[in-house]
């Protein structure tokens, strides 16, 4: 017993006297390790602090350098050349070359990774020399460098060893659970679903680093538990805070409300390709939502201002488009959402043809965005004066898409965040006529030749300003046509200790290395 | 005898097979794995690859009979949100429900027999009457409700005990157990407090009423009568004839304690088989799903199995029925 207190007295010692523990909550665990097995917003914020890809983004979501100090394109819009940067090791000490990008190419795209949509364009990954990798695209594409922040490089002699040379969705595999990045930080301990332990990776080419040496990260699902973790100092950080609860945290004695406005556009997207409705009475003909008249009355009859005020108790801000001024393509001419005027939206019905409103499904999740289920029913009671009765249906998120997928719906609510933080990412997945690999989330059918037409050339053009006339254009075609209503930019709500210094990036990103224990 | 148990073990397996069938033909309502194990990016193709490679694509009884024909060789297959054997995490994460059904057990226990002789005895008192009203509360609260305001009190308002996690944990072996660090035994407290409270009302309500049905007995009477000491008949006499259905009661509901951890495990994070579920129904990790829930059954019917037989070996009438041919 004697040697044990001597033992644990010595390792007290052993510890610098900086040593700072951070311990931090979410709802989600990441599911996997592999930074190319999983492709949502969990796993790539969990990741970016382990692993790393050639460019990265800052406090302010801008691209900045990371394992690549500098990128040109190749010739006129051939594809990328980057410069990557030299002295860079792997946790495991092994060396940072070309071939470890060639090698994460072939693996980040490869038909077994969930990351194979960021390369769809790219013909040719090459290494001319060990310090430099040529990126081929088929056709030109201004922001490839910005669409692959989350892309991240592993080593290649790592994962010949422990083959894991591809990632493994179903089955898992070594990477599933163990990583080797060049990251700020890098994980000691992996228990999944109960708690991932980070220490800071000494050898880290980075400056720009908190006060960190040990992270402590825990799933809490339970929302009420997690608060209460944060209230008696048993975590110092939880994410996100539930709405309900945000004025009591700003007004609690030693932790912090920290308030953002997420990359996350809400709207609801009307069922468009069908002939008649799925939850009418028979009173009406047809399928009235395939007029834009009929959904303009909807976006004029939702009270967005109430339900910011009330549901999100002024946490969020009203939205106009599909991506929040934040990203880059906005259409700064195209802000204005259609004002909430009940005798203007009455007058568009009775225009359409249907002056005694009709019966729909609307359907909703009730556990994937905030307040899901009670924005739709305030839209429910909202659109009751003007005649529209829609019938509620909001079920859990694992059954949503499939449902919707099914056409089981009139209207729906939709939260989209893009990837690339750009406007063409929406247009790409919610706009353009849906096929196989376009359009994947049109579930409404919308269809517009234009669009379609407009879409590719806006991927493939390299001069700015043309390239955000192309997206104002397209941007004012779904604003003429009122394809989805868009309603609020979600709400970013975390909370922390006081003596906690933090950044909070829009992407809902934690990054462990901007984090300062005081 | 013999007979009697085969046929039980017989009927034991056909109730585990159908609620086995009803729970898989339930999972396809609890949604699409797929679409938790693909971004937002993927690709029709995409999805059809991974149903095709995880069997989604086959009617269920084919599915369902391609679990049994694995599970009876002892592998539940691969979770699909963590890409490792099932049986592996069960094994895991049972440590954590047993020490914390077992601790509440055991509260309940003590707490249940301590508080129903002292009501029984001390019948009019006002401590009696305070005890009877909180332990109303008790069955009347549901169990979250309990843990949450556990929680505010203990933890945020006082700060004496974690709100969530089971602490620092010891390996032994396979077994990872909380009993042997002060920040396991306190993380305990509340999560056994939280799920031992309901049992613990309802045996000490059954504890008081049979003893209040006893201490009405003749014996009992005679024994006073005879001038033996209250004390004496209390516990030696009283007591011990009080217990035969107290012990019956309990070894039934130390399977249910087990399953009903599942509130109390979410309210505490308490990284046992149950939170295990809740989190599997969420991601839909059907095979997570499938090995919980023919563990519970196994569970459930073991335990009524066992009480059967001890029915049958201690009641000489059920014997007398089956030697006579029965009805």
């Amino acid at each position: 017993m004697k040697t044990l207190w001597t033992a644990a007295a010595l390792c007290a010692f052993a510890l610098p006297a900086t040593a700072e523990t951070f311990r931090w909550a979410g709802t989600t665990d990441p599911n996997t390790m592999d930074p190319h097995a999983g492709n949502s917003a969990p796993v790539l914020g969990f990741l970016n602090n382990v692993y790393e890809g050639l460019v990265r983004r800052d406090r302010d979501m801008q691209i900045e350098p990371a394992l690549a100090t500098a990128w040109e394109p190749i010739g006129e819009g051939e594809g990328w050349r980057f410069t990557l940067r030299e002295g860079v090791t792997f946790h495991d000490g092994a060396e940072f070359t070309a071939e470890d990008v060639v090698f994460s190419y072939e693996r980040a795209s490869s038909p077994e990774s969930d990351t194979a949509s960021w390369f769809s364009g790219v013909t040719e990954v090459t290494a001319p020399d060990d310090y430099t990798v040529e990126i081929r695209t088929s056709a030109p594409n201004p922001i490839f460098p910005d669409s692959i922040a989350n892309w991240m490089i592993m080593d290649k002699g790592w994962a010949e060893a422990n083959d894991v040379t591809r990632p493994n969705i179903e089955r898992g595999n070594f990477a599933t659970l163990n990583t080797n990045g060049t990251g700020a930080y890098r994980i000691t301990e992996r228990d999944p679903g109960l708690k991932t332990t980070l220490a800071p990776f000494e050898n880290w080419w980075g400056e720009d680093r908190g006060n960190v040496t040990e992270g402590i990260f825990t799933p809490i699902d339970n929302s009420a538990t997690a608060v209460a973790a944060l209230l008696s100092g048993e975590v110092d950080m939880i994410n996100p805070v539930p709405v309900q609860d945000a004025d009591r945290l700003d007004q609690a004695d030693g932790v912090e409300l920290k308030r953002g406005v997420e990359a996350r556009v809400m709207m609801f997207g009307f069922s468009q390709d069908k002939d008649t409705l799925v939850g009418g009475d028979g009173s009406v003909e047809g399928n009235p939502f395939q007029d834009p008249l009929v959904r303009r009355a909807v976006a004029q009859a939702i009270n967005v201002p109430a339900i910011l005020q009330t549901i999100m108790r002024g946490s969020a801000e009203p939205a106009a488009q599909l991506v929040s001024p934040a990203m880059s393509g906005y259409s700064e001419g195209l802000s204005e959402r259609p004002e909430l005027d009940i005798e203007a939206a009455k007058a568009l019905l009775a225009e359409a043809g249907y002056p005694d409103g009709f019966r729909f499904l609307l359907k909703c999740p009730n556990d994937r965005y905030i307040n899901d289920e009670s924005v739709c029913q305030a839209t429910v009671a909202m659109l009751a004066q003007i005649g529209l009765e829609a019938q509620l249906d909001a079920i859990p998120v694992r059954n949503y898409w499939t449902e919707l997928r099914a056409d089981e719906y009139d209207m729906y609510l939709l939260g989209w965040s893009p990837g690339t933080f750009d406007a063409e990412h929406p247009f790409r997945f919610l706009v353009h006529t849906p096929q196989e690999n376009i359009g994947t989330w049109n579930f409404g059918g919308y269809s517009n030749t234009r669009v379609d037409e407009l879409i590719p050339a806006v991927q493939s053009e390299i001069d700015p300003e043309a390239r955000q006339a192309m997206l104002d254009e397209i941007a004012g075609i779904v604003q003429d046509d009122m394809v989805y209503v868009p309603l609020y930019v979600q709400p970013l709500l975390w909370g922390a200790a006081e003596n906690i210094d933090l950044t909070q990036r829009e992407d809902n990103f934690f990054i462990l290395r901007w984090t300062n224990v005081n | 005898m013999l007979a009697y148990i085969i046929r039980r073990v017989g009927q034991s397996i056909l109730v585990l097979l159908f609620t086995g069938l009803v729970a898989f033909s339930m999972f396809s309502f609890v949604g699409d794995p797929i679409d938790n194990m693909l971004g937002q990016e993927r690709t029709q193709a995409d999805v059809e690859r991974l149903r095709t490679e995880l069997g989604l694509d086959q009617p269920f009884v084919v599915q369902y009979y391609k679990f049994l024909e694995q599970a009876v060789q002892g592998n539940f297959g691969l979770s699909y949100r963590q890409g490792r054997p099932v049986g592996e995490i069960l094994l895991e994460r049972a440590p954590a429900t047993l020490e914390l059904a077992f601790v509440s057990g055991l509260m309940a226990l003590a707490g249940g027999i301590g508080f129903g002789i002292f009501t029984a005895i001390r019948r009019r008192g006002l401590p009696a009457n305070a005890i009877m009203t909180v332990s109303l509360i008790g069955v009347s609260l549901p169990t979250f409700l309990i843990g949450i305001l556990l929680i505010y009190v203990f933890s945020v308002e006082l700060g004496w005990l974690p709100s969530f996690g089971r602490g620092e944990v010891t390996q032994i072996g396979g077994w990872s157990t909380g009993f042997l660090t002060a920040s396991g035994l306190k993380a305990l407290i509340l999560p056994a407090i939280t799920l031992g409270l309901y049992q613990m009302t309802l045996i000490m309500r059954l504890v008081r009423t049979e003893m209040l049905e006893v201490l009405r007995m003749d014996y009992i009477r005679f024994a006073r009568a005879r001038g033996i000491r209250e004390r004496a008949i209390n516990f030696r006499h009283a007591l011990k004839n009080t217990l035969v259905p107290v012990i019956t009661i309990t070894g039934l509901q130390l399977g249910s304690i087990i399953a009903f951890a599942i509130i109390t495990e979410t309210v505490f994070q308490w990284p046992g088989v149950g939170l295990l579920f809740i989190n599997a129904i969420q991601f839909v990790d059907i095979p997570v799903m499938a090995a919980y829930l023919m563990m519970i059954s196994v569970m459930f019917v073991g335990i009524n199995l066992i009480v059967d037989m001890l029915y049958f070996a201690i009641d000489p009438r059920l014997r007398a029925d089956r030697t006579a041919g029965g009805h």
